[in-house]
């Protein structure tokens, strides 16, 4: 009845995989403005003429990979924050991972403080080194005496600094003038619309260390899932595998953040209907929820970007309009 | 006095008896009383302390020779020069109610959408005159009845008809030359095509760029503001991109800024060069200067109009 | 053989062992006994190497224990703790599987030999029909039971030297029933396999009837130590809980019982 975790896991992957594939290759043929595919894909006629090429590699493509990676990020870094603290409801963004971002991403729309770093700019950075802050600040309170790392008092330092950072974004808010404040609000939902793959490029390597730490923190979840002392008499060193999944799921969170924004839901959605699927073995969950997480995420794009021509409705929205009533689903089946 | 002897005059014609001499005093004092009450209700209806929290409005006033009667202004309020030594009551979001009232103002220039102020100033007693944001026409509509309220209502026509007057010079300078079609943007992130605002085909903006002789790569959308995606950019093609700002840029990042552009290497602006930048706050605002805002529109998109 | 010498450990600025030495010899059931704040479950987090003494040392046949890698230490000792509970709907058998993490690779996955072993050790316990079930849904004593094959599962395979499997109060949460299925559950395990047993707890009768040694804790000092027959007495119970109480032997039980009479003229010494 049980069948062994390696087929299942096969299994998984096989399948989320693929729809991730599927939504990956699918996605940049869909948009508002219809296309010409073979055009586009017509190496021989020179790229600066070619409308629909640029409309598929410039506009669609970056925002699909985007989408992917972002999606991929904020799930996967949920599966572990669930993990680290215990509890199915925490989101990325309950430990004040993405109130640093905001708050990063306010100070620099508000003082137009726009210094680029090779080629980067201004505000991808500052809400990477906000989150940054955050995470740090976070850790410094959470540090337990002996060493340890108080999953009780992380989630307090969390939810404590979220509400300071909120407050301080609201201050920056107040001070701001009419156009900047409409900017930040947009930036708060999230957007794709990267045009471009160095955004990208600059959050690959982070993503890609952050998930290498993910693989191999997939069986110390499990274990810390039966609570600390539990899973250091089974042979894990928890203080290092609650740093390594603190400091990897805050960077996948920081990073995915900055390319895109705040985009809620997907992290507390997936998790949930992967183990729903699959059950409860983080070696299934981890990478089934990030390729399912790429998938959602590059779908609630699309539907983002085509339910109302030529407006787009941010993703976020998308997401929170998908998200909320499963939330609420999921706790009245709790319940 | 030559009133009186006038009427004076004209009584002895009618022969000297008891009510020829009462008329003529008495016709004299209805004249006094009548000069009198004009005089006083007209001082009355012109208010002598305004508040202006609308920087278009602010600039109204002066424009109709009401500017010695502004106590106070908005936080954003830069022109004309005399603004710097006003006092500042905050703006759309954070009008500080303390210092308004403290200031005794008889009329308060306020944002329709500040009901919560409204309500206020009237329980205090104190006058309103609701602005609400439009289009080009609105902008005279708004002089107008700002010239009635404050009782320049000569004044107010006059500036209105200027600026009539000059939207139809550059209309007919402009006249003929085909019209590019054009992306303007107020608003985008720093080195990014990311977050880029830009008008739609309603709305004051879009009224000034069709002034200037230029299309509107969004006439169809009948929004004041398109967040416009990259694809959406591309697919539009752009003839023109103008980029409205408040302030200018150092000479490097300025180019910077323009080279971003260069992204969206197949749109027919970027290809022919003609992404502009505009760093003149005449632009943005929808008041008495919107001519020459026009014509620096006009300038970017026809400039062998203008040799 | 686990050896524990002059431990001492403080909550904070609590002090709540103050220099405990004991000896388990190896095979034997051990059982740590003392009132609640006595320093039971600490003394038994102790000795699983889940908390690091202040000063004094615990020791696997002659080897400190903070010196030994921590998955060698979980392949001969296993905990089973109070209570359990899981944050995700783990099913039975996963569960039991966990105790074969210690002998896995870093990125291995468990093999039908490991399955096995689990599947075995749910035999052993009882618990076989709930494989397939939600952990969360069972009763405290099936949960119990589960864990107490997951810590079975652990300890199949150590390398000679034999294994040790600590509880941590095992029956303050079960029934009568359930005490004694516990109770039986263990001596047949200790019977069957080189499993060395300690428990930590309160239930005396539970201890009298379970441990062949025990060790009697009050206020974080060892008051007693040695065969059940010889450390069960009157006079230990009084000086441990205040309390006058008879001890004798229950025929039908097979093992020491002790009933509480009257409360201590001058309490006890704590």
């Amino acid at each position: 009845m049980n069948p062994p975790v390696r087929r299942r896991l096969l299994v998984a992957l096989g399948g989320f995989g693929a729809l991730a594939a599927a939504a990956i290759v699918l996605a940049p043929l869909a948009g508002s403005t219809s296309i010409d595919l073979r055009r586009a894909l017509n190496p021989s006629l020179p790229f600066a003429d070619n409308v629909d090429a640029q409309i598929f590699f410039v506009a669609r493509l970056p925002r699909t990979l985007a989408g992917a990676l972002v999606g991929a990020a904020l799930a996967a870094a949920g599966v572990v924050f669930q993990g680290l603290l215990r509890n199915p409801l925490a989101t990325p963004f309950t430990l004040g991972v993405s109130a640093g971002a905001a708050l990063g991403a306010m100070l620099v729309i508000t003082t137009g403080w726009t210094a680029a770093w090779s080629g980067l700019p201004a505000i991808p950075l500052a809400s990477f080194a906000g989150s940054t802050g955050a995470v740090a600040i976070v850790y410094a309170l959470a540090r337990a005496r002996h060493g340890g790392l108080s999953t009780h008092v992380l989630l307090l330092a969390g939810v404590t600094l979220n509400a300071f950072f909120s407050a301080l974004i609201l201050f920056v808010q107040y001070f701001a003038d009419y156009a900047d404040l409409y900017r930040m609000l947009r930036w708060l939902v999230g957007d794709l619309d990267v045009a471009s793959y160095q955004p990208i490029a600059a959050a690959a390597p982070l993503l890609a260390v952050a998930f290498g730490v993910f693989a191999w923190l997939a069986r110390p979840l499990n274990l810390l899932s039966l609570g600390p002392d539990a899973a250091g008499t089974r042979g894990i060193d928890v203080r290092t595998a609650q740093r390594a999944a603190f400091f990897s799921a805050s960077v996948a969170t920081g990073a995915a953040v900055s390319v895109a924004g705040p985009i809620g839901f997907v992290g507390i959605i997936i998790p949930h209907l992967v183990r729903l699927m699959v059950g409860a073995d983080h070696r299934i969950v981890l990478p089934s929820s990030a390729l399912f997480g790429a998938a959602f995420l590059v779908g609630c794009d699309v539907v983002a970007r085509t339910l109302m021509p030529p407006v787009e409705v941010p993703v976020g929205v998308i997401t929170a309009i998908l998200g909320g009533p499963f939330f609420l689903w999921l706790l009245v089946r709790r319940g | 006095m030559g009133i009186l002897t006038g009427l004076g005059a004209r009584g002895s014609g009618l022969g000297s008896s008891g009510i020829g001499v009462w008329g003529r005093s008495g016709q004299a004092l209805v004249v006094l009383a009548a000069l009198l009450a004009v005089s006083i209700a007209t001082a009355q209806e012109r208010p002598a302390r305004i508040i202006s929290l609308i920087p278009a409005v602010t600039e109204m006033l002066f424009a109709i020779g009401a500017g010695g009667s502004v106590v106070a202004v908005s936080s954003f309020d830069t022109y004309p020069p005399q603004v710097r030594d006003l006092e500042r009551v905050g703006a759309l979001l954070d009008p500080d109610l303390e210092r308004i009232l403290a200031l005794k103002p008889d009329l308060v220039a306020i944002y329709a959408s500040q009901t919560d102020l409204a309500r206020q100033l009237e329980r205090a007693g104190i006058a309103t005159y609701e602005y609400r944001h439009g289009g080009l026409k609105d902008v005279l509509t708004t002089i107008r009845g700002l010239g009635a309220r404050v009782s320049r209502g000569q004044e107010a026509a006059r500036a209105a008809a200027e600026i009539d007057a000059g939207l139809d010079r550059i209309r007919r300078r402009v006249d003929g030359r085909p019209r590019p079609k054009t992306l303007l943007v107020f608003g985008r992130e720093a080195l990014a095509i990311r977050g880029v605002y830009a008008s739609g085909g309603a709305g004051f903006l879009n009224d000034m760029l069709i002034a200037a002789g230029g299309e509107n790569v969004f006439a169809d959308v009948r929004r004041e503001s398109v967040q416009a995606a990259s694809e959406l950019i591309l697919a539009r093609r752009p003839e023109v991109i103008l980029e409205l700002r408040a302030e200018g840029l150092p000479g490097d990042r300025r180019r910077a800024e323009i080279d971003v552009w260069r992204r969206l290497s197949s749109v027919p602006a970027v290809r022919a060069n003609r992404v502009y930048f505009i760093a003149d706050p005449r632009t943005v605002v929808p008041g008495p200067r919107v001519v020459e805002g026009t014509e620096l529109i006009a300038r970017a998109l026809h400039p062998e109009a203008f040799e | 053989m686990l050896r524990a010498a002059d431990v001492e450990f403080s909550y904070g600025l609590t002090p709540v062992l103050r220099g405990v030495s004991l000896e388990v010899p190896a095979g034997s059931v051990t059982g740590i006994l003392g009132p609640n704040g006595s320093g039971k479950t600490t003394m038994l987090k102790v000795l699983a190497g889940t908390l690091k003494p202040s000063a004094g040392s615990v020791s696997v046949d002659g080897v400190d224990l903070s010196r030994l890698p921590r998955r060698a230490v979980a392949r001969r000792m296993a905990v089973v703790p109070q209570e359990t509970h899981l944050a995700f709907d783990y099913t039975v058998l996963e569960v039991a599987l966990m105790g074969r993490y210690p002998h896995l690779g870093a990125f291995e996955i468990e093999g039908p030999a490991d399955v096995a072993i689990a599947r075995e050790a749910l035999a052993a316990t009882g618990t076989a029909g709930f494989e397939d079930r939600p952990f969360g849904t069972l009763s405290g004593g099936e949960k119990q039971r589960v864990i107490i094959a997951a810590a079975l599962a652990q300890l199949t395979g150590a390398a000679d030297g034999g294994s040790f499997l600590l509880l941590d109060e095992p029956t303050a949460a079960l029934d009568l029933a359930y005490q004694l299925e516990v109770s039986t559950l263990l001596r047949r395990l200790q019977r069957d396999r080189p499993v060395t047993i300690v428990v930590s707890t309160h239930d005396l009768n539970f201890a009298a009837g379970l441990c062949g040694s025990l060790v009697l804790l009050s206020a974080g000092r060892v008051l007693a130590a040695g065969g059940t027959a010889d450390v069960l007495t009157p006079g230990n119970v009084r000086a441990l809980y205040g309390v006058e109480a008879d001890v004798r032997r229950h025929e039908r039980a097979g093992h020491l019982v002790v009933v509480p009479v009257a409360r201590a003229a001058g309490g006890a010494e704590r």
